[in-house]
């Protein structure tokens, strides 16, 4: 009867793994899809702003990340990825701060924004009016750092699946040694 | 879960100080309209760590050709300062293999660093070291260049899953 059970779950782990790997492939399609475009207008933003406007030469002496990863352990060994955006901005005020009458004595101070703690977009490393292709690159690539954490997340779980796999195979040979 | 609700219930207090203020009842109606949406963005801040400075997650690194780091540069991942190594290589023409791999080694030391994005041909290059890696973080991930595509047989990972399969198993 263990060894009934034992199979049963081997099938199901199966089923699971085979599952995930077609998963993995469709994932890797769409990246491999995504990281094409990006190049793609990563070139027509270099035929627009010059050879060597668009590369490692503008880069920023200081770069803080927008995005980062979130690491959760789902089961004991199992690691799952989720890409999160940082640099919300808080909304702006809209509206005079004072009451509906202005006294006018003189140009009113306006208060000085507060430096923002959000990271710079690096679309700004390539100057301030950048072409659209260069913005459609910068989407491309956004798309693929989803897709990417996404696909670890998978390899992981495949990963996590062989071992289990290969314990519940020990296992059976242990107890149906005939069989093996 | 407590943190959750309390921002429930400050987000639907701040939007009735909003709307009373916006009727004009009350003269201090709008102050406390703005005090209440001051207090909901700082517990904002603290429910999604990745938004404000403290509680920052994970970094996705990246080892590759010259296009392939600028792009995902640009979708902002790209970390720099005086006192941290970049989480980035460009990998060209005179970069020899001895760096590439030491650059992949630090990357798999750091603890803040949670997927490694590489070129497949630049995985070629240091197989053995993508190879002794076996541990969930930080994951490999390893993507096509422009010279040459994604070949699924040369994938560490997919590697390893074709060798789970025998002839007996499948019996």
């Amino acid at each position: 009867m263990a060894a009934l059970d034992l199979r049963a779950e081997l099938d199901s782990l199966l089923l699971q793994l085979l599952g995930d790997l077609e998963e993995l492939e469709g994932k890797r399609a769409v990246l491999n899809a995504r990281v094409e475009e990006g190049w793609l207008s990563l070139a027509k933003a270099r035929y627009a702003m010059g050879t060597k406007s668009v590369g490692p030469l503008q880069y920023a002496s200081h770069m803080e990340p927008q995005v980062c990863l979130q690491a959760s352990e789902a089961q004991e060994g199992l690691q799952k990825f989720k890409v999160v955006r940082s640099g919300v901005h808080a909304p702006e005020d809209v509206g005079p701060r004072e009451g509906a009458l202005r006294r006018r004595k003189g140009p009113t101070k306006t208060p000085v924004p507060q430096s923002s703690d959000a990271p710079r977009d690096p679309l700004n490393w390539f100057g301030i009016l950048v072409p659209h292709s260069l913005r459609q690159a910068q989407a491309s690539f956004r798309d693929g750092l989803q897709l990417a954490a996404d696909i670890a997340s998978l390899q992981n779980r495949i990963d996590w699946g062989r071992s289990q796999l290969q314990g519940l195979q020990e296992k059976l040979k242990q107890l149906e040694p005939g069989a093996a | 879960m407590e943190a959750v609700l309390l921002f429930m219930r400050m987000s639907r207090n701040a939007a009735r100080r909003t709307a009373r203020a916006r009727r004009g009842v009350g003269p201090t109606g709008s102050r406390t309209a703005e005090a209440g949406l001051r207090r909901l963005l700082v517990l904002s801040g603290e429910l999604c760590p990745a938004a404000g400075m403290a509680g920052r997650g994970k970094l996705i690194a990246v080892i590759g050709d010259e296009d392939t780091v600028t792009g995902f540069l640009l979708g902002g991942i790209g970390e720099l300062n005086k006192n941290r190594h970049p989480n980035f290589l460009v990998v060209e023409k005179d970069t020899t293999i001895n760096e590439i791999e030491d650059t992949f080694r630090q990357f798999l030391n750091r603890d803040d660093i949670g997927i490694i994005l590489i070129n497949q041909y630049i995985a070629e290059m240091v197989r053995h070291a993508l190879d002794a890696h076996q541990q969930s973080i930080p994951a490999v991930l390893e993507i096509p260049s422009k010279e040459h595509p994604y070949d699924a047989a040369k994938d560490s990972i997919l590697r390893r899953a074709r060798g789970m399969f025998t002839a007996e198993d499948l019996r």
